[in-house]
């Protein structure tokens, strides 16, 4: 939790932009559910649904989203494990 | 409650009869030649997919908890509970940091717990000891939250209760209870793994249904958000303050924004160190089979979500309301609920549904826990030469061993808030978080500093837990306390003692040149995705 993403040097050195959109799809993924002061309130509405209730179910297939994107982008990477510099 | 329905007894009976039946056809089930192997039995011959895992995990993950903990805590407190939402969601991109680092390490390794894990990389068989010991402790109180969800439905189906003895009233408990024990102890992890299809299915259905269909018979969806809203500002007049909230309030005591945070994400990072979760990842066939269901799993989130709101539901429908004030206890919310909606077949259904939901995980559960004991200290510290039939014979009947203790801790502790039961273990189960987080990216933490933050997380989370009352209950009444002025989580706010004692004491060991130990592992076996299991036993290397 208190560490970057797990993919080798040599690969985030080799595509340094390609690495921080991954970095900042998961940051802000974890920071915008975890971050209560944004969505702990009623208004605005979805529906019937006060703000709290839709922005939390919104959420997660929002999340699916994220991560899709993530490892479409970590496939560009190079390797064909998806991350780091591969075994031999 | 002591009348019972015929219908609904009948259904959850033959549901529970095909499922027992399937638990033990599991056994054949993917049969490999020689079934006396770890491998096999603790991890189903480490070979599932991604459709197969999915299934395993969501049955892992989305338990009792999901469907009676965390709606009787909405019931009672209102949005604080929809904290178990928010960390279903930040499970995964977190879990995605770590999670596949672990898998390929372990494949190359062959290691079958996450003690095997900290045992190779840290080489220390203390500090592997310490992390077996946790992970049983932490499984538990989580398998004992099981065992109470199925006693609610019990209850609400009105069998056994009439009884004052209480062999007889808890007699249902004890026949589903043995019923899981055995097909374990037979099937080992193909029985949960094959159930989970079955079980996924039924929730599923009666989800969907629930989810449409209720809100029509309580005037729609903006009725049952306004009783809710207006049951919740409603000042309690034993406290003299609101029942709940329909928000996270401001503010620094009480059910927070802080607290909610901090639970939800006490929680995430919590959920891959049980050796559970662990155990179901590890049957993985390849990597990317992990990655995979990081972006699927949230699916079965936005189902939490709906569960969660059944929480509502039961307070926007004055009988169910009524009978869960009577019996004062907040468990039954969901049964009760779904009693009073649906026909008695379709109740029978949802019940068999909930029940199953509770027998996967458990099963899932006491199978990690018997393999940790089995390895890292039956294994290591009483009989090294234990051949794969002898640590299989082993784990049968540890499994078993630990399904008593969970029977205890459901026993002994309040019920008030059964989701307590699964924090408890959250608190415990976070003071891996350095070594084995922290451990499968870097080697700089010294193993023994890691030990003494373990055990200063561990008795500091302990006793912070225990010490928690509420106007009903002394102690283990709750899972957050104050620290500096605000309410938190309390696994959070041990693991991070944990972790500043590791960061202080490992510069600290290393100035006088404290032993490091050795470290089998190797930078790149972190990213491998090797095709085939290793074929040696680790556990003796």
């Amino acid at each position: 939790m208190t560490h970057a993403t797990p993919r080798s040097r040599s690969a985030i050195a080799a595509h340094p932009i390609i690495s921080t959109v991954i970095a900042v799809l998961v940051v802000a993924d974890i920071f915008f559910a975890l971050y209560v002061p944004i969505y702990a309130r009623v208004t605005p509405k979805l529906g019937d649904f006060p703000f709290f209730y839709w922005y939390l179910l919104i959420y997660m297939p929002l999340t699916s989203l994220v991560l899709w994107i993530a490892m479409q982008l970590q496939k560009r990477l190079g390797t064909p494990a998806g991350e780091g510099e591969g075994v031999q | 409650m002591s009348h019972v329905n015929a219908t609904t007894f009948t259904i959850v009976v033959v549901l529970f009869v095909i499922v027992t039946g399937v638990g033990f056809i599991a056994a054949r089930w993917r049969r490999a030649e020689n079934m006396m192997h770890l491998d096999e039995w603790g991890l189903g011959g480490r070979g599932f997919g991604t459709f197969i895992t999915w299934f395993l995990l969501g049955g892992d993950l989305y338990t009792a908890y999901t469907f009676i903990a965390v709606p009787a805590l909405v019931f009672g407190s209102g949005s604080i509970g929809f904290y178990a939402v928010a960390y279903t969601i930040v499970v995964f991109p977190i879990v995605l940091i770590f999670l596949p680092r672990l898998w390929s390490v372990s494949r190359v390794h062959g290691y079958v717990t996450p003690a095997d894990f900290i045992r190779g990389r840290y080489g220390s068989r203390g500090l592997a000891l310490a992390s077996a010991f946790t992970g049983i402790l932490a499984l538990m109180p989580y398998i004992a939250l099981q065992l109470v969800g199925i006693d609610a439905v019990i209850q609400v189906m009105g069998v056994g209760t009439s009884s004052s003895n209480t062999f007889v009233k808890d007699l249902p408990l004890i026949i589903a209870f043995l019923v899981l024990a055995i097909f374990t102890y037979v099937s080992g992890l193909r029985a949960p793994a094959l159930i989970a299809f079955i079980k996924d299915t039924l929730i599923y259905v009666f989800v969907l249904v629930a989810v449409f269909y209720i809100p029509t018979r309580l005037g729609g969806w903006s009725s049952i958000f306004h009783v809710t809203q207006t049951h919740f500002a409603t000042i309690s007049p034993a406290t003299k303050k609101p029942l709940g909230s329909f928000v996270p309030p401001s503010g620094s005591i009480g059910s927070t924004r802080l607290d909610f945070a901090s639970l939800a994400l006490g929680s995430a990072v919590a959920l891959f160190l049980y050796p559970h979760a662990i155990t179901g990842t590890l049957a993985a066939k390849r990597r990317n089979v992990i990655k995979r269901n990081m972006i699927y799993l949230p699916l079965y989130s936005v189902l939490l979500a709906l569960i969660a709101l059944f929480g509502y539901m039961a307070i926007a429908d004055p009988v169910t309301a009524a009978n869960v004030k009577k019996t004062g206890n907040a468990q039954l919310a969901v049964p009760y609920l779904f009693q009073h909606m649906f026909p008695s077949w379709f109740t029978g259904i949802a019940f068999a549904g909930i029940i199953i939901g509770a027998l996967v995980p458990a099963a899932i559960m006491s199978i990690a826990a018997a393999n940790l004991f089995t390895r890292n200290i039956f294994v290591e510290f009483f009989k090294q030469d234990a051949s794969p039939a002898l640590q299989t014979r082993m784990s049968q009947w540890a499994s078993l061993v630990v399904k008593l203790g969970a029977l205890l801790f459901a026993v002994e502790l309040p019920h008030t808030f059964s989701i307590n039961l699964q924090l408890l273990g959250g608190i415990w189960i976070l003071q891996l978080a350095p070594m084995l987080i922290g451990g499968l990216f870097t080697r700089w933490f010294h193993r023994w500093a890691l030990l003494t933050g373990w055990a200063a997380g561990m008795i500091f989370g302990t006793i912070a837990a225990y010490k928690v009352a509420n106007p009903t209950t002394s102690h283990w009444a709750g899972s957050s306390d104050i620290e500096f002025g605000h309410s938190i989580y309390i696994g959070l706010s041990a693991v991070i003692l944990n972790l500043v004692i590791v960061l202080i004491l490992t510069p600290v060991l290393k100035a006088v040149r404290a032993p490091e130990g050795a470290d089998e592992t190797l930078p790149h076996q972190y990213t491998a995705d090797p095709d085939e299991a290793p074929v040696r036993t680790p556990a003796t290397v």
